[in-house]
């Protein structure tokens, strides 16, 4: 259920941890905390002295199992005001205007079921991830794959993480792909999401899946539409943009 | 949908999502679920499917079918303009 008035709300930042060169994690206390549906969103507004307003909105990044904070998930942004304070300004004990949780579009919960398959590109990963953490908070066993596709390895978010969920989770498994930079010895994906990738992955989920794919505007572009080609009904495809990446 | 002309419009495309903070706080309820049918296809999209343009002015929702504006929101420093005239209806589960 959403609150009937959604208001602006003063969190606290309790821990700044950095995920990868380019994004952080930010643990805001709310005093007014509800739980969010994997997948919602805050919008983070900023004041300045003279009274210039600018908001962003950021997936959650953490499971609603954790009551009274939540963690959202950051990447800087080139010319991105609001991502750019976040990281170089913002500080443990800073209070931070935010509202929310929103969204009811791009959600997943265990009671909608699976097999559940989620597509992220850089840090589209992050509503997805709230969506594992949520999954392995209620020890669900609905089967679910990750298929996660970054620019290099050090772009990997939550990669320990995400290896240790896999390892202790037979029903979870994950995939990666590098755009740019493999690992060395790399014998796994090293391109863009395509088809045959996609069919891999998705194979062993059967035909009756829910797909979430978060990621840059082209990267959910391409994925959406080479997944209807696929002949998945586009009901069963939840997307969502964040516009840019970083560079 | 994508033409090789509008390459910077589709990547700073967004979608409804990234509004249903603004659209909350002016219906009072989630709108992201909510499904418009357009004025000039017809096609019904849930409001957090439209095409969202939000680093305007003001934020413009568009028919992920043909691209009409469904819908229109403009803050100034006094009032909020929404023009929705793109949407033959909004239909609202109860």
């Amino acid at each position: 259920m959403q609150p009937p008035q959604l208001e602006w709300q003063v969190a606290k930042v309790t821990a700044i941890r950095p995920e990868t060169p380019q994004t952080k994690s930010f643990t805001l206390a709310l005093p007014r905390w509800m739980a969010h549906q994997p997948g919602q969103h805050y919008d983070v507004r900023l004041t300045a002295p003279d009274g210039y307003r600018t908001e962003r909105s950021y997936s959650v990044a953490s499971e609603p199992e954790r009551a009274g904070e939540i963690d959202l998930t950051v990447e800087r942004i080139a010319d991105g005001e609001v991502s750019s304070y976040l990281h170089d300004v913002l500080m443990t004990g800073d209070q931070l205007e935010v509202r929310g949780p929103v969204g009811g579009y791009f959600v997943w919960d265990i009671a909608l079921g699976g097999p559940l398959m989620l597509i992220g590109g850089g840090s589209g990963v992050v509503p997805l991830m709230a969506m594992l953490r949520h999954r392995a908070a209620r020890r669900s066993t609905i089967p679910a794959r990750l298929l996660y596709s970054s620019r290099t390895q050090d772009d990997v978010i939550y990669k320990s993480e995400l290896e240790a969920m896999a390892r202790s989770d037979r029903e979870l498994g994950i995939a990666y792909t590098f755009t740019r930079q493999a690992p060395s010895g790399w014998i796994g994906y090293h391109r863009r999401i395509d088809s045959a990738m996609l069919e891999e992955v998705m194979r062993p989920l059967g035909a009756d899946i829910r797909t979430y794919v978060c990621g840059p505007t082209l990267l959910v572009e391409a994925v959406a539409s080479t997944l209807v080609r696929m002949g998945l009904p586009a009901e069963r495809i939840r997307t969502e943009r964040f516009g840019p990446t970083g560079n | 949908m994508m033409h090789d002309d509008d390459d910077m419009n589709t990547a700073l495309m967004v979608d409804g999502n990234a509004v249903a903070g603004e659209l909350q706080q002016i219906f009072g309820r989630d709108m992201t679920m909510a499904v418009a049918r357009c004025s000039s296809c017809a096609a019904d999209s849930a409001l957090g499917a439209l095409m969202a343009f939000v680093r305007g002015p003001g934020v413009v929702l568009r028919c992920p079918a043909c691209e009409t504006a469904i819908v229109r929101i403009v803050e100034t420093a006094s009032a909020r303009y929404i023009d929705a005239r793109g949407a033959l209806y909004m239909r609202l589960e109860l």
